[in-house]
């Protein structure tokens, strides 16, 4: 479905069409082998702790997702109307999939599974979250963390 | 989501991005990326399969342990299973009779039929034991409450004193439809998206009500409005089919 041909030409075109960051760089960070690894969420989806501001409108800032919260406290709040949220609704690893990480830490394919996640609306220009993302970085390496899965919606 | 890859990149951390649309992965050229054929909203595949979605993990995560960059983007090569439809699944209520219904007639049938989705959704969550309904704070039948007042003709008060009324509009009509979309997830039946999506568009009062509000809104005097109903109400790819 998230394939172009299978959208209405429209949407198609804005998605393949709009306008991305591209940057003069190529940062590439090395780490250990996977099963020493730590590893947390960083998603865009606009996720939200039950009680927390919701994302509005384009919100550059984050969430913090401690690993603790239960899948009846994650909300999603962002802003596109044009994703699916029936899959997130029966099944929360569909969009954050935390207990599909303590499983793989569990049998030993990762190390562990950070303290903490993070949340981003996907949908703000990236370029205002540069700032963010550096406070974001400094926290993840705050909790030892060396494998980031980037989680788009 | 690759522009956020490549920011921490930069601060040293090791990151793969899952990638739901191509075209933008490559313009954006992350360290590493996974792109996957799944419908957006779904970025680790099928809900209530979680063989599939470690698969699709550990395609991204085993990506961290290349040696070579700067940029690696690979394909995950399944299909999501649970885009096919379910031809077991039963939608809960039947669809009304709201053909060439007036503004005043959809509200009260919402009002109505709001009320008795209240039940089904309750049931369903505590089965469940988990909503993502809540962005308003309005209860079901109080979130179909306040979108019969727009369609009444009414600006009915935000119920939340941090949101303007459009805000509030917007999060009750979000939390309407997410919790019809719970209601009709209660059974063992696995419906598609499609599915779920063209019984709530197509056959339900709140879905009627929602396209009527979205038109009204349209053409308000107030911006807010106007850029809440053309954007957050009705998908584009439901007002495309609507005409």
């Amino acid at each position: 479905m998230a394939r172009l041909t299978d959208l209405p030409p429209a949407v198609a075109k804005r998605y393949a069409e709009l306008e991305c960051p591209s940057f003069a760089t190529t940062p590439w960070a090395d780490g250990p082998p996977l099963a020493e690894r730590r590893v947390a969420i960083v998603s865009s989806a606009g996720l939200v702790v039950r009680g927390e501001k919701p994302f509005r409108g384009r919100d550059a800032d984050y969430r913090v997702i401690p690993s603790e919260t239960r899948p009846d406290q994650l909300m999603l709040s962002h802003i596109s109307i044009n994703l699916d949220r029936s899959g997130f609704q029966e099944d929360w690893n569909v969009v954050f999939p935390l207990d599909r990480l303590r499983e793989l830490a569990a049998e030993r394919v990762i190390g562990s599974v950070a303290a903490t996640h993070y949340s981003f609306m996907g949908a703000t220009d990236p370029l205002q979250m540069e700032g963010y993302a550096c406070e974001v970085a400094s926290r993840l390496k705050d909790d030892g963390v060396d494998a980031v899965l980037l989680s788009p919606v | 989501m690759s522009a956020l890859g490549h920011y921490l990149e930069e601060e040293g951390i090791p990151t793969v991005a899952i990638s739901l649309i191509r075209p933008q992965t490559e313009k954006t050229k992350p360290p590493r990326a996974l792109w996957v054929p799944f419908e957006l909203g779904r970025p680790f595949g099928p809900p209530s399969d979680a063989a599939f979605q470690k698969r699709v993990i550990l395609a991204a995560l085993r990506l961290l342990e290349r040696e070579r960059g700067p940029v690696v983007i690979e394909d995950f090569p399944e299909d999501d299973p649970r885009e096919r439809p379910d031809p077991e699944w039963r939608p809960p209520f039947a669809k009304p009779d709201l053909d060439g219904a007036s503004a005043a007639r959809l509200a009260a049938a919402l009002e109505d039929e709001s009320e008795r989705v209240e039940g089904a959704y309750r049931r369903a969550a505590k089965k469940r034991e988990r909503t993502i309904v809540g962005l308003s704070g309005l209860s079901v039948g109080e979130a179909g409450r306040y979108m019969a007042g727009w369609l009444r003709g009414q600006t009915p008060e935000s119920p939340n004193a941090e949101m303007s009324a459009p805000l509030a509009l917007r999060f009750a009509v979000d939390d309407l439809k997410a919790a019809y979309i719970e209601a009709a997830l209660s059974g063992s039946a696995k419906p598609s998206s499609k599915q779920l999506g063209d019984w709530l568009w197509n056959d339900t009062a709140a879905g009627a009500a929602i396209f009527v509000l979205r038109s009204m809104c349209l053409t308000s005097d107030d911006e807010r409005l106007k850029a809440i109903a053309g954007l957050f109400l009705v998908p584009g790819v439901r007002v495309s089919q609507s005409g």
